[in-house]
């Protein structure tokens, strides 16, 4: 087919060329300000809700503001922090966050729950990645529940520019620059610097503040990166973790521990460790729609996590999760919650007076067996 | 906020250069390719994208 049809162009035709980029950047724009309307959640009666910046006032009024969601139990105990949403595209994060603050009922002890730890980087997806701008679930009496799924980094509409090289404030290490909009990256954070920096600062002083015992952050990773399946303790965590990880290994859910390595700075395993009082964990599943060898990228591999490049790849032994045609963000949030409620657990059986129970929340079977969406409150509950 | 502010001009300044190319240009397949390149700029300089 040939393409040397010329066209004489004229003002009328510049005119009209300028009027359909016009309707096509207003119906893009549409489109992209959808992702800036937050995710509803509707929090277990117990819950009370507040504003990260009642902790630290210098990121009130601006984006990366975040609901903090605290639950007390009748009988004292410890306060355990659930953080998801450090990076959206790592959907199982947020959504065990939000499973947690939908069903918990806390008995003993303090629950505090950030579903969306890094608002600024839901409002957008990463470019080039072709991720899909939400996810949806089916629950029980029909309705369906909606969350977005974004980027691993904070929207450049809100943080920019990203420097050349992005230096961590605290150790002097170097990253590259794109990494300044990367939450875990920048931890302890800082009360003066870029957005993303203060976020940090603002949940350091929460951790502070509240004094809290045991902190979760929770991730996915690539099926082909080896930090997956795995929870990553500071030296502080790491006799808790051990503890866990034999528990969920009776349980048939093998756990791999890792040690946060001492000199990779900016983690919420390593500052939160150094800088707080806290024990800090850091958790991933295995996510096949974030990983390099998918190929379509939409809900359904989000979903199901069925990739047929990740089914090759696992018979020639380059994965570091069983993968057996697929990997369901059921299973992955069901990975989750089943280590959170067994760290919960041991916490107690280590120190009774750190105790936090928290009762109501489906543990690994039961979710996939009948799925998130089970678990769900319906919208105008 | 002064280096966004910096950015969003020289956007909107390339933007206004485009536009000029376009009523400029003869060849209709140069102005399309010049509307493709508007869209990008457009949503930057409104910060939507």
């Amino acid at each position: 087919m040939s393409w040397d049809i010329n066209f004489r162009g004229n003002r009328v035709t510049a005119l009209l060329l300028i009027l359909l980029a016009g309707t096509v950047a207003f119906l893009g724009a549409r489109q992209f300000m959808t992702m800036w309307k937050p995710d509803v959640v509707i929090p277990a009666p117990g819950f009370e809700k507040h504003m990260l910046s009642e902790w630290f006032e210098g990121i009130k009024d601006t984006p990366a503001d975040t609901p903090v969601f605290i639950q007390s139990g009748e009988a004292s105990g410890g306060t355990v922090l659930l953080m998801g949403g450090t990076h959206p595209n790592e959907p199982s994060s947020a959504l065990t966050a939000v499973l947690f603050l939908e069903r918990a009922q806390v008995k003993t002890g303090r629950l505090i729950v950030i579903p969306f730890a890094n608002a600024m980087a839901f409002t957008h997806n990463s470019p080039q990645e072709a991720s899909p701008q939400r996810i949806s679930f089916p629950l029980p009496d029909g309705s369906s529940r909606e969350f977005r799924y974004g980027s691993r980094a904070t929207n450049p509409i809100y943080q920019w520019p990203a420097p050349d090289v992005y230096i961590h404030p605290q150790s002097g290490q170097e990253l590259a620059g794109s990494e300044k909009s990367n939450l875990n990256r920048a931890h302890p954070g800082t009360p003066d610097g870029a957005l993303t920096q203060r976020l940090a600062y603002a949940l350091r002083q929460l951790i502070i503040q509240e004094k809290i015992d045991l902190a979760f952050d929770l991730h996915e990773a690539s099926p082909e990166y080896p930090v997956v399946n795995a929870a990553v303790a500071h030296e502080r965590s790491m006799e808790l973790t051990a503890m866990v990880a034999m528990e969920l290994e009776d349980m048939g859910i093998p756990m791999r521990i890792e040690p946060s390595p001492k000199n990779l700075r900016g983690l919420t395993h390593r500052e939160w460790g150094d800088y707080t009082e806290t024990l800090p964990v850091l958790m991933e599943t295995g996510n096949p729609s974030q990983g390099r060898l998918r190929g379509r990228t939409n809900e359904d591999l989000v979903i199901t996590g069925r990739d047929k490049s990740y089914a090759k790849a696992s018979k020639l032994g380059l994965l570091f999760i069983p993968y057996e045609e697929d990997q369901p963000l059921d299973y992955r949030i069901g990975r989750h919650t089943q280590a959170v409620l067994t760290f919960l657990e041991m916490l107690g059986f280590m120190d009774e007076n750190k105790e936090v129970v928290v009762e109501g929340v489906p543990g690994m079977e039961e979710l996939t067996e009948k799925g998130f969406g089970a678990y769900l409150s319906p919208l105008g509950s | 906020m002064i280096m966004t502010l910096i950015y969003r001009a020289i956007v909107v300044f390339v933007l206004l250069l485009v536009v000029r190319c376009m009523f400029r240009e003869k060849e209709f397949w140069k102005q399309a390719t010049g509307a493709l390149v508007l869209i990008p700029l457009i949503l930057r300089a409104l910060m939507i994208k």
